[in-house]
């Protein structure tokens, strides 16, 4: 998985901004997972519409008797798992560079997952867009990135205190700011599909 | 937060509201003269 | 299909704008020469609460340009016309640069008040991070020269846009609040009202005027687009071709 990779190449260029201080690593680790994962997110969503642009295949799509908007679920849930598998990579190299506590696994998988999701539902409707002209490269994360700002606050927020510590038990207001952001997002964006790619 | 009093910072009433008239002002006079533009061409096709 | 019709933008419009103009700019002089020059000092804050008689009406006419953009945004949706499209166009651009105006005014307030350039209110930060959105839609406009796809995709992107302003502003607000909370000051003296609503009236008429102005360009640029002037002599592109096969000319559109 070439994402997985520059996921891994991001998060090594990242800890080199900071130094060999190990404090620093430890409290910046949650922060740079999430950086790592946005930027990986621009090359995975912009794949995930490769095969219908190389060959026309839009159109071909648009003939299979499916809604718009099932197909973008379709496409937006497989975004979802694919950002999911490349954050569960990246921990592996968030434990080796910034040492930080893995003690709530399970819980920053969750965290993960709703994360993912945030960035997966407003990324596919304008992976779909930017797809479609010749500066998707440069138009996807322009759109993408001040859209998913919400997400990427809390996603480091509770993935931080996740990793950190979290005395006054925080993380749950965190993870119901990232459901809620899913809750509209979802179904805004597929809504919204339909408009994007009819011809 | 210190809790005194900001002294003086004219300066900076002077940048914020040179700033915001001057950018407003330049906006307005570029599209003023682009509707001049578009006008005359407008009458010239009506001719 | 309303997109089959060809804007025809109100010969008016462009003086109703003029007009509206010139009235905001006497307003403007008046409500800043009592701002600057007439009201009392603020207590803790010195002269450099002045600021706040150009940027609260800055931030009320930004939060509605935006808003305004988003209205047209839902109208194109349900009932496409180029002309809610050329609505939508200057409703972002106005909106885009009074957002700006926003950032630079709340970062020249923050300078003596904070000792910071940026002290990460919510609401300005909110302002910056909806700038960066709304700026990219009007690059995405740039970048996009199918008109029917430019229209329908700045549509649903000021749509997403708009909609993510709340949690924006929560999200940042709740992030801010485990540090130190710093915001702008809300109450106002009462004698710092009526160059307050002076400016506030200014500015909206300046905008409103603006959008005139802005929208009337861009109907014309896209009548212009949609169905090229016969004298031009260069050769039509064959997307032009093909939009003009599939187009009606609309009424007196010459």
């Amino acid at each position: 998985m070439a994402v997985v990779v520059f996921g891994a190449t991001a998060l090594l260029l990242l800890s080199f901004a900071v130094g060999p201080n190990a404090t620093a690593l430890r409290q910046l680790a949650g922060g740079f997972l999430w950086v790592a994962l946005l930027f990986s997110s621009t090359l995975a969503l912009a794949e995930s519409f490769r095969a219908e642009t190389e060959q026309k295949a839009l159109e071909g799509l648009l003939l299979l008797p499916t809604t718009p908007v099932a197909l973008f679920y379709a496409k937006a849930l497989a975004n979802w798992l694919q950002l999911l598998l490349v954050g569960m990579g990246l921990l592996p190299v968030l434990v080796i560079l910034y040492d930080p506590d893995l003690a709530r696994l399970p819980e920053i998988c969750g965290i993960l997952a709703l994360g993912s999701a945030g960035l997966s539902a407003p990324g596919t409707l304008y992976a779909g867009m930017a797809s479609q002209v010749r500066a998707q490269q440069v138009l996807l994360p322009l759109l993408l990135f001040p859209l998913v700002v919400p997400v990427l606050l809390a996603a480091v927020k509770a993935s931080s205190l996740l990793l950190l510590g979290d005395p006054m038990g925080q993380v749950g207001s965190w993870a119901l700011l990232l459901l809620t952001f899913n809750g509209i997002f979802w179904p805004l964006c597929g809504l919204l599909f339909g408009a994007v790619i009819e011809e | 937060m210190t809790g005194g009093v900001v002294i003086g910072g004219w300066e900076y009433v002077w940048a914020a509201y040179g700033i915001t008239f001057g950018a407003l002002a330049a906006y307005g006079v570029s599209l003023w003269m682009r509707v001049r533009k578009e006008a005359r061409a407008a009458r010239e096709e009506q001719g | 299909m309303g997109l089959d019709l060809l804007p025809r933008p109100n010969p008016r419009g462009p003086r109703i704008g003029l007009a509206l103009i010139a009235i905001a700019v006497v307003l403007l002089a008046i409500g800043s020469y009592i701002g600057l020059f007439r009201a009392p000092p603020e207590h803790y804050m010195g002269e450099v609460q002045r600021i706040m008689y150009v940027h609260v009406p800055t931030a009320w006419n930004a939060m509605l340009a935006l808003t305004v953009a988003f209205v047209c945004a839902l109208v194109f949706l349900f009932k496409p016309s180029w002309k809610w499209d050329a609505r939508l166009e200057a409703a972002l651009e106005v909106g885009v640069i009074l957002a700006f105006l926003l950032c630079v005014q709340g970062s020249i307030w923050a300078k003596p008040t904070w000792g910071v350039w940026w002290d990460w209110d919510p609401r300005l930060t909110t302002t910056a991070v909806m700038l960066a959105a709304f700026l990219g839609i009007l690059a995405l406009r740039r970048f996009v020269e199918d008109p029917i796809k430019r229209a329908t995709w700045s549509a649903v992107g000021t749509i997403v846009a708009f909609a993510d302003v709340p949690i924006v502003y929560f999200s940042v607000r709740w992030w801010n609040s485990l540090h130190q909370t710093q915001s702008t000051p809300e109450t106002v003296d009462s004698a710092m009202v009526l160059p307050l609503r002076i400016n506030a009236f200014g500015v909206l008429f300046l905008m409103v005027g603006f959008l005139m102005l802005r929208s009337w360009l861009a109907q014309r640029r896209l009548a212009q687009e949609l169905a090229p002037p016969p004298e031009t002599s260069r050769p039509s592109t064959s997307e032009e071709r093909s939009l003009a096969s599939t187009l009606e000319l609309g009424g007196d559109a010459r």
